[in-house]
């Protein structure tokens, strides 16, 4: 049991730091947004794998209202990505600098 | 003799070095929608079957819907520029080395923690916890599609107010 | 969450989710919506809280938690400031006010779900509400600057958020639960310490991320300075203020049930708030742009709250609670006032602003009301929650902390003092010349906010012994 739970954890943790750093390492919104969505993966897995352990049906709950969380959350980010788009003409975060101080 | 889950979530893994990997946004997309159906296998494996559906028609069905409709729009006006490819070619590397210290540091940790292990209350329906317990969590959702439409509609009122 | 405090959440959610319907043609309609929604609200709560009965008891006959009731208190009232500014102060700017307003219900909502919460996992929940709604407004009349600061706020938030998840799911694995009260029996019961601590700390760590203290303050400054005027206030204010500082006081609480262990954290945590006031402080010092001046001074003042909630004694709360509350209403007029500032002269660098006091009395005044209470002026609200602060500090032996404070204090007190006679006073300036005092309507926020900030200063007595009743004896057991 505390076997599979560790396998879980070891492989969230890999995810978790596969999404970090796509999204440090890309200057590109969509790619950043893939690099969190990698990252939530990572923990939903966490969270099952911890469920599974103490009380799985909370986790079960967890997980959907998460799910429902996430979609809203990319929704909203290609929301982001369209206006950044549509005002600077581009998806380069890194163009964006003009505040500085 | 590698075990099921073990292989998914060797898959899953790999699934996510090919979606922060690739040059094409599309195939991102798809291997993200790939590991999302790895994600639901295992989800379905431990037993929660009703998260792996939703994370089958949400995550793998929805999402990528969203990413495809995204890349497509920004496609068309040849927004992509070129990035500098030797940070994404030194992944897999990274995490290698984030794999192997995980193998000698983080797993004797998450045994350690396994160790803690509380048994809850086992036996709760998946019905009565998200109707009984936790009420308040069905309350957030219905606000955060509330957000989510409000912060779509507001783009697309724009829109219409341009042309 | 109790019953009676699930009408502050959810009649601004159906009032959000109404106004698109309703002012699709006229919108007016939805300024008037919003208000009046959000005016009902705070006197319904203010009538909660500050009815003869409940006095006369000395605040005992109060059922609920009191934190939360002075946090859905703090919300309404800077939401109505916020919406009222807004009405008169987005003619004509490209505002869509049929998704604006919904949007800042929607985010009052979140707050007062986030407030009332007693799980951790709802609490969550609400604050991801939060970010969406709040990221949204900051774009909301689709600047450069506001998409540069919603960017760098959602690439900082959400993964946060991610580590927040991770944190949930240790606690999952040790507590099997995430309601307040059960893992207060866990703690108590001593069976699974380390892990609750490790997931205490994870969570912790995200919810510092929101709320900017120093080594993730990147994205604070840009997004107050650069979102649409009046969201910057209700950013600044309130929003991430119940999006990181609230949950991290929160947190704290459960910190000091622990017998061993948690020191060390509580120890980081004082830390990270003794360096934020410090950064925070120094860096106001160097701007010239106002609305990032108070920018960072906001950041400044999170520090004192997340030093008290650090040192985790009943004391300390009281005074973090109480500079939260006062954080809410100085920060909310400055904000306000840098937009009407800013609408009469058309600039926002302090160099060029000067002997705005001869042109613009009432927002020059209001100003220096809420500049005064920051620095910790008596008898001004400010003073009494930071000598709160720092007199919890010297009792518990953390004197190096509380002469520091002392000492970031007075440095805020000599700037302010400096940069007032820049703006405010002296020989009048070009821009001064030309300006004139904007509509009362916009002045009209501002001058409640001070008259609350003069009040909350002058009755100090009552609101010490509010949160003495209730916060301290109650809940910090």
């Amino acid at each position: 049991m505390s076997a599979s739970f560790a396998t879980a954890w070891y492989f969230a943790a890999l995810l978790f730091f596969i999404g970090l750093y796509c999204m440090a390492a890309s200057r590109n919104l969509l790619r950043q947004l893939i690099g969190l969505e990698v990252m939530s993966k990572g923990s939903l897995l966490a969270i099952i794998a911890s469920g599974a352990m103490s009380n799985l049906s909370l986790a079960q709950a967890v997980i959907i209202t998460m799910i429902v969380i996430e979609v809203v959350v990319v929704a909203a980010g290609l929301v982001l990505l369209v206006k950044t788009y549509r005002v600077t003409g581009g998806v380069d975060v890194w163009k964006l600098s003009s505040l500085k101080g | 003799m590698i075990e099921y889950r073990e292989f998914l979530y060797v898959a899953v893994t790999l699934c996510a070095l090919a979606a922060v990997m690739s040059k094409n946004m599309l195939t991102s997309a798809i291997s993200l929608a790939a590991m999302s159906v790895g994600v639901a296998l295992i989800l379905f494996d431990f037993n929660a079957p009703w998260a792996a559906v939703f994370e089958l028609s949400v995550c793998a069905g929805l999402i990528t819907v969203l990413f495809i409709s995204a890349v497509s729009l920004l496609r068309k006006e040849e927004a992509f520029f070129a990035e500098d490819r030797t940070r994404f070619r030194l992944l897999p590397l990274f995490a290698l080395i984030v794999a192997i210290g995980g193998w000698i540091a983080g797993w004797p940790f998450f045994e350690a923690l396994a160790d803690y292990a509380r048994f809850g209350a086992r036996g709760q329906s998946l019905g009565s916890m998200l109707w009984e317990t936790r009420r308040m969590d069905l309350l957030g959702q219905i606000a955060i599609l509330a957000a989510g439409v409000l912060v779509i509609n507001s783009v697309f009122a724009v829109k219409k107010a341009e042309k | 969450m109790t019953i009676s405090l699930l009408q502050y959440m959810l009649i601004p959610l159906f009032s959000a989710l109404l106004i698109p319907f309703v002012a699709r043609r006229r919108g007016r309609l939805a300024e008037i919506f919003a208000t009046v929604t959000l005016l009902a609200g705070l006197i319904n709560i203010g009538w909660t809280l500050l009815n003869p009965a409940v006095l006369a008891s000395g605040f005992s006959a109060l059922g609920e938690d009191g934190f939360s009731l002075l946090m859905i208190f703090t919300i309404y009232l800077v939401g109505l400031c916020v919406a009222f500014f807004s009405a008169s102060y987005g003619d004509g700017r490209g505002v869509n006010t049929a998704y604006f307003y919904p949007l800042l219900l929607v985010s009052v909502s979140a707050m007062c779900g986030a407030v009332t919460s007693t799980d951790f996992f709802t609490l969550f929940i609400f604050v991801e509400v939060l970010a969406v709604a709040s990221f949204a407004l900051m774009t909301s009349d689709d600047t450069k600057e506001g998409i540069e600061g919603a960017v760098k706020y959602y690439l900082l938030t959400f993964p946060a958020s991610a580590v927040i998840m991770l944190g949930l799911a240790v606690m999952l694995l040790s507590a099997g639960t995430f309601s307040f009260d059960s893992i207060r029996i866990i703690i108590y019961s001593g069976t699974s310490g380390p892990a609750l601590i490790f997931s205490l700390a994870l969570m912790l760590l995200g919810f510092l991320v929101k709320s900017g203290v120093v080594p993730f303050h990147v994205w604070t400054p840009d997004a107050y300075q650069g979102s649409y005027a009046p969201v910057s206030a209700f950013l600044a204010g309130i929003v991430t203020k119940i999006s990181g500082v609230y949950a991290v006081v929160r947190i704290a609480m459960f910190l000091r049930l622990f017998e061993t262990g948690a020191f060390r954290l509580s120890e980081v945590l004082m830390f990270l708030g003794m360096v934020t006031i410090a950064v925070g402080a120094i860096a106001a010092m160097k701007q010239d742009d106002f609305k990032r001046m108070l920018a960072f001074s906001s950041i400044s003042q999170t520090g004192y709250i997340v030093l008290a909630a650090g040192l985790a004694t009943p004391l300390a709360f009281i005074g973090a609670i109480f500079h939260l509350f006062n954080h809410a209403t100085f920060k909310t007029v400055l904000f306000l006032n840098s937009a009407s500032l800013e609408k009469a002269t058309g600039t926002r660098d302090m160099n060029k602003l000067g002997g705005m006091e001869h042109a613009m009395p009432w927002t020059s005044w209001t100003s220096v009301i809420a500049m005064l209470s920051t620095a910790g002026v008596p008898p001004l609200s400010g003073f009494w929650s930071k000598i709160i602060i720092i007199i919890a500090l010297w009792d518990a032996g953390a004197v190096t902390y509380a002469v520091l404070a002392l000492l970031f204090s007075a440095l805020t007190l000599a700037y302010f003092v400096v940069m007032q006679r820049r703006i405010f006073f002296g020989r009048k300036s070009p821009a001064a010349e030309a300006a004139a005092e904007v509509s009362p309507a916009l002045l009209a926020p501002a001058v409640l906010m001070s008259a609350v900030i003069v009040a909350a200063g002058l009755l100090f007595p009552y609101f010490f012994s509010y949160l003495a009743e209730t916060i301290a004896s109650r809940m910090v057991l």
